[in-house]
Order: C-alpha cells, then sequence, then structure tokens
C-alpha cells in the first residue's frame, strides 16, 4: 500500500510538471483556437537560453528577467512574423504552422546554444522527505508549489483584469472581439508572451529534473493527451488532465509495465485519450461544441 | 400511428408520401417544434412557411434524419422508421440547405456528381485498377449529371470550382445535386432565399419542372409569398413551434390566425 | 503557345476523364516515364541511385498515402511512419516464415498489414472528428515502435538489433544492384501512382473529398461516412506499408524500428504540405524537395561558406529551413508546389499572352 502511495504520489506531481506545459497550450487555444505545437519548443528555447547565460556568469534574477524579455520579443516575433498571415485559417493549417515554427525555434536554440546536455541547479535539494514513511521528493513539492502559484496568478489574470477579460472574449468569437474594438493582435501578442513566461518556468522546472537538452521538446506531446482529457479550453482541466495522465502513466508503468519490459508509459497516455475522446469528447472541462446545421 | 417498424399498409394514391406525427423537437429545454402532424401527397408541391424561428428548418431536419425528436415519428411510404441522414437518403429523400452545404473544395460537375453516389457499384480495387465497369459508371453518371446540369441552364460552369461561383449560382448546384439521387422527396429549405427576382422566376420554373415533368413530391420552406402562392398545392403554417393552419394557398391566405402570426399579433 | 490546347476537345465522357487529357501531356508523361525506365539506368552512378532516386520515390509514395488521408479524405495522422514501420516488420516476417515467398507478394502482404493496422488506429475516426483525431496516430506512432522494439518475435530475436533485408530477387532476376534496386522501386511507384491517380478521380475520390469538406452533408447525399473514412485510413496505410517495404529492402537494406520515429512522421507531414495537399504529383515535389534541399545545403556550405558552418550547426540550419518553409508554404500558397506548378501551366497554355 505504502509503495502504490509513493507511486501515486510521484506520478501525481510528475503530472504537476505535465500540467504546467499543457497551460500554456491553453492560453493559447483560448486565445487564438490553435493547438501550439511551438510550445514544446519555446520550453526547451526558453530553458537553453536560461542555462547558457547563467553558466556565463550571469546571476540567478537578472538570468531570469533576461529570459523573460528574449521570449517576449520571441513572442512578438512570431506573431509578426508568421501568425498574422494565419488568421482566418483552419485549426490544420494553424496547427502545422506552428509545426513548422517549432522546427525554426528549435534549431535556432540548437544554433545559439548548442546541442550539448546541460544541468540546471535551482539550488533545492533532491532528497526525500518522509511523509508517514513515503517518500515524497521536495523538488517535486517544490514544482507542485510553483504551479500553484502560477495558476492563481493566471486565475486572477484572467478573471480580474481586462486584459483577461479581452482574452476570453477573443477566445469566444474573435470577429465578435474586433466588432467591439479589441485589438486582436494586441491581445495576441499579450497570450504568447504569457505563454512563452509560463513555458520558461515549466522548461526551468523540467530542466532542473531532466537536465537541459533537446527531449524537452517532446514534452510537448505529452501535452496533448493532458489536453484532449482535460479539455482544451479549461486551465483546471489541464491541472486535473495533467495530474491523471501523470499518475496513471507512473501506475501502469510500475504495475503493467514489468509483463512487456517497460516502456508502457509512451503510449499509455494516448490510450487512456483516446478512451476519453469516446466518453467525453470535449474532455472534462472543456467546450462543448454544437454543430448547428 | 404507433412507432412500429415494417407497418405494413394496402398501397392506395391517397396514402401519404410522407407523415409527420406528432413530433417535439427541443434543444436543452428550448422547444423548436412542438406536437407537429402533418401529411405530404405524392406528387405535390407542399410550402412549409410561417415567421422567422417558427421551427421551419428544424422540422425538416427531424424529416431527414439530422435531429431526432423527443416525441413523434415520421413515417415514409407508410414505414415509420429511426430516421438518419443516411437512410433518409436511400429511401429518396433529397434537401438543399438554407446556408448552403456545397463541397467548397469541388467543381460544379464534381458536386453533382456525388449526388449519384446512391447508384454506385463498383468496388474500391475496381476504380483503381482503372476497370471496364469503373468506366461505364463514371460515364453514365457524367451523363446524367450533365443532363441535370443542363436542365438547371449551369452548364457554362460544370468545370468551376463551386466557391467561386455567385450565390444565386451555388444555389442551383446544391439543387443539382439533390437532383442527382433522383429522390421522391426533395425537401427545399428556402431556396430562393438571396435571389432576386430574376433569378426566383427562373428556381420557380425549375421546381414546377421538376414536380410535374419528374413527379418529384417537393416539400419547400419558403418566405415570398407569391411564390407560395403560385407554386404549391397546400400551405401548412408554423408559429412558434406549432401548427397553426394547414390547407390550399386561398385558404391559407384569408386564415386570420395566419395573418395574425405574422403580424406579431400575441395569442 | 506550344502548351496550347486549341483543337483538342473531348467529344466523349470517356476522353474527358483521361488522366493526361491534353496530347502535350500524354507526350510529356511518356517520355518521362521511358527517361525513368530506360535512360537513368544507363547513365545514373550509384550515388544517385542510393542517395538520392530511390529515397525520392520511396518517400513520394509514402507523401501520396499520407496525402489520401489528409488531403482527400480530410484526416489528420501523424502516425505514416508506424505504418511504414509495420509494412517493413510484416513484409520481413512473412518473407522469413515463408521461404520461397515471391517478393511482390511480400509486398503486397507489407502493404495488407499495413492497412489493416491502419483500420484499427481510424476506428476512433467514427467518433472523434478532426485535429482530436491525432491522438489516434500519433499513439499509433509510439505504441508501434514500442512493440517493434520490445517483442524480439519481430526482430527474429536477432541479438544485434540490426536486420538485414531479404535479397531482393524477382523470378530469378536479381535486383539487388543499386540501379535494379531503384527500377523496383520505380515500377512500384509507378504502378501504385496510377492506381492512386484513378482512385482519386472516381466515386470513392469524390467520397473523400466530400467527407473533408462537409461531412454533414455528405451524409445527408447518402455517402457513407465511416466506410469512407476507414476506406481512406486502409488505401493510406496500403500505400505507406509498402513504401515502409521499400524503405527496408530498397533504400536502407536493413529493417529496424528506428528509422520509422516520429521525426519520419513529420518528414511525411512536410512532404505533403509543401508538395500540396490534395494533389497526387504534389507528393513527388514535396519528395524531391525534401531529398533533395539538404543536399544543396551541403553543397552550399562547402562551398560558399566552407569552414564556417560544422556539420552539426547544418542540421539545424536545415531545420530552420524546412520550419521556415513550412509556414511560408502554408501563409502563401497553401495548396503547395503542385498549385504552383499549376499556375505554370496554365500561363503557359496561353502564352506568350497573359492570363
Amino acid at each position: 500500500m505504502q509503495f502504490f502511495l509513493e507511486v501515486l504520489i510521484g506520478g501525481l506531481l510528475s503530472g504537476v510538471m505535465y500540467s504546467m506545459v499543457a497551460i500554456g497550450f491553453v492560453l493559447i487555444y483560448k486565445a487564438s483556437g490553435v493547438f501550439n505545437f511551438a510550445q514544446g519548443s519555446m520550453v526547451l528555447f526558453a530553458a537553453l537560453t536560461f542555462v547558457s547565460i547563467l553558466e556565463r556568469g550571469v546571476p540567478f534574477w537578472s538570468a531570469l528577467l533576461v529570459t523573460l524579455v528574449v521570449m517576449l520579443v520571441l513572442a512578438i516575433v512570431i506573431e509578426r512574423a508568421a501568425l498574422r498571415f494565419l488568421v482566418n485559417r483552419p485549426p490544420m493549417t494553424l496547427f502545422m504552422a506552428t509545426l513548422g515554427l517549432s522546427y525554426v525555434i528549435e534549431g535556432l536554440a540548437q544554433t545559439l546554444w548548442g546541442a550539448q546536455v546541460h544541468g540546471l541547479e535551482l539550488g533545492i535539494a533532491d532528497e526525500p522527505i518522509d511523509f508517514h514513511g513515503i517518500g515524497i521528493s521536495q523538488f517535486d513539492l517544490f514544482a507542485a508549489g510553483t504551479a500553484a502559484t502560477l495558476v492563481v496568478l493566471l486565475t486572477l489574470l484572467f478573471n480580474k483584469t481586462r486584459t483577461g477579460l479581452a482574452l476570453r472574449a477573443v477566445a469566444d468569437d474573435q470577429v465578435a472581439s474586433l466588432a467591439v474594438g479589441i485589438r486582436l493582435q494586441r491581445v495576441w501578442g499579450v497570450v504568447w508572451a504569457v505563454a512563452g513566461f509560463v513555458g520558461l518556468v515549466a522548461g526551468l522546472l523540467w530542466g532542473a529534473r531532466v537536465g537541459v537538452q533537446f527531449s524537452l521538446s517532446l514534452i510537448v506531446l505529452k501535452a496533448l493527451p493532458v489536453l484532449i482529457i482535460g479539455g482544451f479550453s479549461s486551465i483546471t482541466g489541464a491541472i486535473v488532465g495533467g495530474l491523471i495522465v501523470g499518475s496513471t502513466e507512473k501506475l501502469a508503468e510500475v504495475y503493467i509495465g514489468p509483463t512487456f519490459g517497460g516502456g508502457i508509459e509512451n503510449w499509455f497516455p494516448y490510450l487512456l485519450a483516446l478512451l476519453f475522446l469516446f466518453a467525453r469528447p470535449d474532455g472534462l472541462f472543456g467546450e462543448k461544441n454544437i454543430q448547428r446545421v | 400511428m404507433g412507432a412500429t417498424e415494417n407497418l405494413h399498409l394496402v398501397a392506395d394514391a391517397s396514402d401519404p408520401l410522407l407523415r409527420v406525427d406528432h413530433v417535439s423537437l427541443s434543444f436543452k429545454g428550448v422547444k423548436a417544434v412542438t406536437d407537429i402532424s402533418f401529411d405530404v401527397y405524392r406528387g405535390e408541391i407542399l410550402a412549409l412557411i410561417g415567421p422567422n424561428g417558427a421551427g421551419k428548418s428544424s422540422l425538416l431536419n427531424v424529416i431527414n434524419g439530422v435531429y431526432v425528436p423527443q416525441e413523434g415519428t415520421v413515417s415514409f411510404e407508410g414505414r415509420a422508421l429511426h430516421m438518419n441522414p443516411w437512410r433518409s437518403a436511400h429511401l429518396g429523400i433529397s434537401r438543399t440547405f438554407q446556408n448552403l452545404a456545397l463541397f467548397k473544395g469541388m467543381t460544379v460537375l464534381e458536386n453533382v456528381l456525388t449526388g449519384r453516389n446512391l447508384f454506385a457499384r463498383s468496388s474500391v480495387l475496381e476504380q483503381a485498377i482503372g476497370a471496364w465497369r469503373v468506366r461505364r459508371e463514371e460515364e453514365g453518371a457524367t451523363r446524367r449529371a450533365e443532363e441535370i446540369i443542363d436542365f438547371l441552364e449551369i452548364g457554362p460552369y460544370r468545370h468551376t470550382a463551386v466557391r467561386k461561383l455567385p450565390y444565386g449560382l451555388q444555389k442551383r448546384v446544391e439543387l443539382g445535386r439533390a437532383l442527382a439521387a433522383e429522390p421522391k422527396l426533395l425537401l427545399l429549405d428556402e431556396p430562393m432565399a438571396g435571389m432576386n427576382p430574376d433569378e426566383k422566376q427562373d428556381m420557380c420554373r425549375f421546381i414546377l419542372a421538376i414536380n410535374r415533368e419528374f413527379g418529384t413530391t417537393v416539400l419547400l420552406i419558403e418566405h415570398d409569398m407569391g411564390v407560395v402562392m403560385d407554386l404549391s398545392d397546400r400551405v401548412v403554417v408554423l408559429d412558434y413551434g406549432r401548427k397553426i393552419a394547414d390547407g390550399p394557398p386561398a385558404e391559407i391566405g384569408s386564415n386570420p390566425d395566419v395573418i395574425d402570426a405574422y403580424l406579431g399579433v400575441a395569442h | 503557345m506550344l502548351y496550347q490546347e486549341a483543337g483538342q476537345l473531348a467529344v466523349s465522357y470517356r476522353s474527358a476523364r483521361r488522366i493526361f487529357r491534353l496530347r502535350q501531356d500524354r507526350v510529356a508523361i511518356m517520355l518521362l516515364l521511358a527517361a525513368a525506365f530506360v535512360v537513368v539506368p544507363r547513365i545514373g552512378n550509384d550515388y544517385w541511385f542510393s542517395a538520392i532516386l530511390i529515397p525520392f520515390l520511396v518517400l513520394s509514395l509514402a507523401g501520396l498515402g499520407l496525402n489520401i488521408l489528409t488531403g482527400y479524405a480530410g484526416q489528420m495522422s501523424l502516425g505514416s511512419a508506424a505504418f511504414m514501420a509495420v509494412g517493413a516488420f510484416a513484409a520481413y516476417n512473412f518473407q522469413l516464415r515463408l521461404p520461397g515467398l515471391p517478393l511482390p507478394i511480400g509486398l503486397v502482404l507489407g502493404g495488407l498489414s499495413a492497412a489493416a493496422v491502419g483500420v484499427v488506429f481510424g476506428l476512433p475516426s467514427g467518433r472523434i472528428k478532426g485535429f482530436y483525431l491525432i491522438v489516434s496516430t500519433l499513439g499509433a506512432q509510439f505504441f508501434v515502435q514500442w512493440v517493434f522494439t520490445k517483442f524480439g518475435w519481430f526482430s527474429n530475436y536477432n541479438s544485434s538489433g540490426v536486420i538485414s533485408a531479404p535479397k531482393l530477387e524477382i523470378a530469378g532476376v536479381d535486383f539487388s544492384s543499386p540501379s535494379g534496386r531503384y527500377l523496383l522501386t520505380l515500377t512500384v511507384v509507378t504502378v501504385l501512382t496510377w492506381a492512386a491517380a484513378n482512385l482519386v478521380r472516381s466515386g470513392t475520390g469524390r467520397n473523400w473529398r466530400a467527407v473533408r469538406d462537409m461531412d454533414v452533408a455528405a451524409a445527408v447525399i447518402g455517402i457513407p461516412i465511416f466506410r469512407t473514412k476507414l476506406v481512406a485510413f486502409a488505401v493510406s496505410s496500403f500505400y505507406c506499408g509498402v513504401a515502409g517495404v521499400l524503405w527496408a529492402f530498397a533504400y536502407l537494406g536493413t529493417v529496424e524500428p528506428h528509422g520509422f520515429d516520429l521525426d519520419r512522421s513529420f518528414q511525411v507531414l512536410f512532404i505533403v504540405i509543401i508538395g500540396g495537399l490534395g494533389s497526387v504529383f504534389g507528393n513527388f515535389l514535396g519528395a524531391a524537395f525534401i531529398v533533395l534541399l539538404p543536399v544543396l545545403l551541403d553543397h552550399l556550405a562547402a562551398t560558399l561558406l566552407a569552414g564556417t558552418v560544422d556539420p552539426g550547426n547544418l542540421e539545424n540550419l536545415e531545420k530552420i529551413v524546412f520550419g521556415g518553409l513550412i509556414v511560408f508554404f502554408l501563409i502563401k500558397e497553401p495548396d503547395g508546389l503542385a498549385r504552383l506548378w499549376q499556375s505554370f501551366r496554365e500561363r503557359s497554355r496561353v502564352w506568350p499572352l497573359r492570363t
């Protein structure tokens, strides 16, 4: 039982990390209706930039600030150079465009900062703390705490500020938003910047956990099942989805995995997502799409 | 009439082709239509009229199987069935849509040809190898499609992508696609919407010809009273989801309830 | 002037339906095929066969497969490489366990196995629409790769993990030389392309496009939506499967799961986007692009920027260029190179006048 709880909690905490990446997706989906494949490469870019600046001797908080600015610039460039021209296209086109963008960002990141793995120290010890006989990683707890803070901040942003209101309007109906005078481009800029920031946080945490390397951008692929389960347009969904994916994936790997020699966690979340799609096509918290003829 | 499948009735000239029986439809508590019953007889043109939001399109969608009613049944040729779009097509019901439902990625000819899919018999493998049977089928289908295109006078545009055509012509293409299936019952959802008087004249001509020459039964939703009076054999009037009148055009024109409905008198 | 079609009117429905309606097109394609089948094997060198032509042909085929599913039937897929893998491993296993199995049969069996797997992963399309469907083929990608890596049976319990592809021999004729492999690949690709061209112009092709454009309307006119989608998955996966067999047997010479990973799926998707969704010819343009661009970049780096760019960075540069081109094409010409080619042809029809 204890072992089960350990695996479960480990999975949940790992799920929190997925959630954070997923939140970045949700933000962009809410504003532009597109699944931003480039999010993963943005995470990688953020982490690589941060780590490389750190390695050159810049102090922690300054490095963070610089990276934030860089991400902001990146977001603006993406919006100006690419997204602006793809306004009325079908979602598939937008998705493929972000796919292309992800390649560009990845290539850029590795050209600028090199392809080797960088270690990242955030100053949190990875010793487990004992909680009623169950070992919980301190780092995972820190990550969970950060995620919670992030969620609170985002919720405040969405619900209590004018920008947040504009964001929600755009998510609902782009044309109508234009009609009431909301500056679409500005909103998108804000959204991508925020997504970039979330990406940065996620990137740092993931980077500290597994090292900053290329495979970081593969995490985006795990975000897809998370979003499908939780719903593409809900931050709560992203969190719940992340927790579900994280925990079930670990549990499956530990309990079913050995029968097959492991590796189950690579595809298990997709199976789960498929099952969810049959039961709840819009995700647990997503908006229902009713087709009117 | 109960909702029993395969109800066998004695074939009778006065037997309705379509019977809508106490149909009610609601969307999440909002009632679109309430307790509607009427018949459509073989060979007639029936107009479905009523103010906006009266539930006409929803009713058409029920007949066609796009929506499933909470109550009531739809019987076609005497059999009460669970309708779905595919089944309605194979039973011989074709339709057009209020907001056009053309295949934007194809040409006029290709769109009309899709209407012939009900008659296709060749398998995927035969099509892949270009078997002789496939060529015959395609030629036959193309011949029929071209006849319809000529009938609707859109011949010059046969190889044009439909998305490049003006609205009026697109509506004709959609009609052509519906006709290609050689339907017994043709459901037209506001076929004249957005047309100028000349275009409406042409459309009336086509609908009359379809009815008189091909014997197709027509059920159409229409707002233009002139068209309704000229074209239809009978009229059913809806208001707020309920049927308020049913009869020949002359009768309907002088029915006080109908006049009230259109003038917006509260009841 | 040269390309005008004056006087070439179709006088029967049959002649209007031909794949190449204009005489100039027919002549051109005949010349092209003659060149490909007869001339190239004589003048080509091994490098061109092995490193350029064969991968170009195989990737065109894979692109064609994906195009059928995504471009014509409108079902998004990120699992092309998985179906290629199924084809390759299936063909290998059939060849292994049924000694003396003729190579063409092995090819077909590989394709059919991939088609079966494709249908299974296409089943969700009955309930799930649009973008969400990606999760099925993406899952297929990871699942299939996992199966072939974990279960040694498929690799005949080979401890080194690298299986040699079987010898390429049909009716006693040896095809294992570079020009032989090229001819084999060319034949298969030509036949399957012709079949695909037939399919997309016939009822099945129209049904696919109808489902893609507006599935509610398609249902209303009597098209069986689910069956149409499954047929698309089956045919598409068949093509990818055969491409996979050729990739392993005729190009690499080995059968391994590594080359059929997500990057390969992305590569095939790029071919389809750049080449043009909903086009048969476009896949060849896209594949040529994908295969030749790295070669071109290598040359440029070697000559113009000699010494300043190291190989690792070259790969990154490729990534940037590819990604950028994808975005560029999606913005400027979403119908890809095929549309550009089409425009070129239309202008040459009236040349020296302007359209």
